[in-house]
């Protein structure tokens, strides 16, 4: 294969990685805004549920909770032996976490005295929720988003030890036909920081620009 | 009269910006002199450049005699010996008052830990600031602050001590005990170059009285001059908005 | 899990190493976090172009590409091979660095812009500004990231089965290939980097306290 060739190769790979990496994105979205919800307006349990979770999930390698989903429940439940599966359950399941983390702090930020004025304009404390808070926490939770896409995208490499066929196992198999250590690794590296530069750079210059423009 | 310090045809660029444009002065032993002017007059940038904390673009400082620049002194060591009180105190922040003090005397004079203590006390309680000695700068109101940066720059026995609009980021009933402090140093015969507006001050205790405006010295007289006759309209009308 | 009593020294040995390669990256990451940021503060263009593609290489890639390359491309272009120990180490560190380098040269710059004329007119010299004025200053101000970084070293270490580390995850798969228990041993093993990880987070929260100093609020 011409230098050209392996490149190509392994680009193909590309829409695998970010297959996982957008999909788990999603999952820890949907978790992370509804851990965030139960934390601040939950009552007892939901809180303390919500706090678990963050907890434990913020403290685990993504990388132990692949190994344990695929090796030590896929016997028991066959959907588990699907290793494209697992990766994006795993990385969305710590995902979740860490986004739960990021809007707390983004609807902390909001202050407490935008919550009292939509009160005292006559919103229940859900509509001011829906219509103050959440559109001004969105914004303050960009960059925060963009550094989680990043991480997501670089993580899901680890897909390619239970077998995923991503960009990491397609340098894997560069490096093993082409008896070249150098290229395949090279490229992969340079490959994955321009997936992961512009989202990262671009989110959070967006979400300082806003955060100005509004003056949060 | 003999100056310890002193700039001729001093000259600060920014870019395009001519920040502070051919000034002379020079001041002497004892004496306090005040700067006023409207704000962006250049002011602050000649103090910081008398304060050897920018270097000026054009012109020559000399401390005791000696052209600074020209004779590539040490510029630490000399500014050891110029005391600076900034608008805004800067205190360092993980320091109490009291270590806010002590830092130049053990780091710049070499003094030891005990020494430096009893000093550091001696210009805490010359600002009255003796009971807030291990209070942090967050835990102080503007005034007290502005009180331990007046101290920590005294305590290095300075020559002359340059303060560059030292109330004017207060409240009006903080600016009183920063002006009372600064009077009473005055009183002492401290060497002084003083930035403000509050020209009743200035006519307490100024020797002299320099007004700037656009990077200039426009006029410079006693404050007996300024108050009844200034000769430029510019100093007049200004004099006027300040004392309403 | 009784089973895993059998395998208490093996296990003991791979958490020992796992511990030990996340606190000396954290360590000498904090170096090169702040040679970096310094680089980048003071630098002239050429320093800071270094930095910064320093920064982006090890931020932006998986450590997992980072260690291969350290593992075999280098030694292969050099001709010079390390320990894999060594190698470990050395690609923590650098990755570690680059992250530390982004929220220390936050905090500097803060108490450079807040401080350095102040310092400067007590008659200073540089090198006495950074030390007693910046570094105790930024270093309290980053303390929280820092948990946050050490946490993410911990868990980063994982990467090191490939290029056959044996750290703590290695010894759990290695005991699964001998005992075919999959579910009990990855169980125990992700339950203890959570008990690891977690007091190492509460640990910090205590040593924050500790030194903390009203007004240094910490940036992030």
């Amino acid at each position: 294969m011409t230098p050209l060739e392996q490149i190509i190769f392994l680009l193909k790979a590309v829409p695998v990685t970010l297959a996982i990496s957008f999909l788990s994105f999603l999952l820890g979205l949907g978790l992370g805004v509804s851990l965030a919800f139960m934390r601040i307006y939950g009552v007892a349990p939901l809180r303390y549920f919500s706090d678990s979770y963050e907890k434990f999930f913020r403290s685990v390698p993504v990388l132990a909770v692949m190994l344990l989903l695929y090796f030590g429940i896929g016997p028991l439940a066959p959907i588990f032996k699907d290793p494209f599966f697992t990766s994006v359950i795993s990385l969305g399941m710590v995902s979740g976490a860490n986004q739960s983390q990021i809007f707390r702090s983004a609807i902390g930020s909001v202050g407490r005295t935008q919550m009292l004025a939509a009160i005292s304009i006559g919103l229940t404390q859900l509509k001011a929720m829906r219509y103050v808070i959440l559109p001004q926490a969105l914004f303050l939770a960009v960059p925060g988003l963009g550094s989680e896409i990043a991480l997501l995208i670089k993580d899901s490499a680890y897909s390619f030890i239970i077998g995923v066929i991503e960009l990491m196992k397609h340098t894997d198999i560069l490096r093993a036909s082409q008896r070249s250590l150098i290229l395949p690794y090279i490229s992969s590296a340079i490959i994955y920081v321009v997936m992961t530069f512009p989202v990262a750079t671009y989110l959070d210059k967006w979400g300082s620009r806003k955060k100005r423009e509004l003056g949060l | 009269m003999t100056s310890i310090l002193e700039c001729r045809g001093l000259t600060k660029v920014y870019g395009k910006v001519i920040a502070v444009n051919n000034v002379s002065l020079g001041i002497g032993r004892g004496e306090t002199k005040v700067i006023f002017g409207p704000s962006g007059s250049g002011k602050s940038t000649l103090l910081r450049c008398l304060g050897l904390l920018e270097k000026p673009t054009k012109g020559s400082i000399y401390f005791n005699g000696v052209d600074v620049y020209a004779s590539k002194q040490d510029l630490n060591k000399l500014r050891a010996r110029i005391g600076f009180v900034f608008q805004d105190p800067s205190l360092f922040r993980h320091l109490t008052a009291l270590g806010n003090v002590m830092l130049g005397l053990k780091h710049v004079l070499g003094l030891s830990d005990a020494e430096a203590r009893r000093k550091a006390y001696e210009a805490l309680k010359l600002v009255k600031m003796e009971d807030w000695a291990n209070y942090y700068p967050a835990q102080l109101s503007g005034g007290q602050q502005q009180r331990v940066g007046i101290a920590r720059a005294i305590s290095m026995d300075p020559e002359v001590v340059l303060f560059d609009e030292p109330t004017a980021a207060l409240d009006v009933e903080l600016k009183w005990e920063v002006i009372a402090v600064m009077r009473d140093l005055a009183e002492r015969g401290t060497t002084m170059l003083v930035a403000t507006h509050e020209l009743r001050f200035a006519r307490e205790v100024a020797d002299e009285m320099i007004f700037m405006d656009q990077g200039q010295i426009i006029e410079a007289g006693s404050p007996d001059h300024f108050f009844t006759s200034p000769n430029t309209e510019r100093a007049r009308k200004f004099m006027a908005k300040i004392l309403g | 899990m009784l089973f895993l009593l059998n395998y208490s020294t093996f296990i003991i040995s791979g958490f020992l190493i796992t511990v030990e390669v996340t606190l000396i990256g954290v360590g000498l990451g904090l170096i090169l976090g702040i040679l970096a940021a310094l680089g980048d503060i003071f630098g002239g263009r050429i320093v800071k172009i270094i930095v910064n593609v320093y920064v982006e290489f090890f931020r932006g890639s998986p450590l997992i590409v980072q260690l291969f390359i350290f593992y075999f491309t280098i030694p292969m272009i050099t001709g010079v091979s390390m320990d894999v120990m060594v190698t470990a180490i050395l690609t923590l560190a650098l990755n570690s660095g680059a992250y530390q380098k982004g929220y220390l040269k936050g905090a500097m710059e803060a108490v450079f812009k807040d401080q350095l004329m102040a310092a400067l007119s007590l008659g200073l010299p540089m090198w006495k500004i950074f030390l007693y004025v910046v570094i105790p200053q930024a270093l309290r101000i980053v303390i929280p990231a820092w948990s946050n970084e050490l946490a993410s070293m911990g868990k980063s270490t994982t990467a090191l089965i490939v290029i056959g580390v044996r750290e703590f995850l290695n010894t759990g798969i290695s005991i699964t290939a001998q005992t075919f228990r999959p579910l009990e041993t990855y169980a125990f093993i992700t339950i203890t980097y959570f008990i690891w990880i977690y007091s190492m987070l509460k640990a910090l929260d205590i040593l924050y306290n500790k030194v903390k100093i009203p007004g240094l609020e910490p940036i992030i």
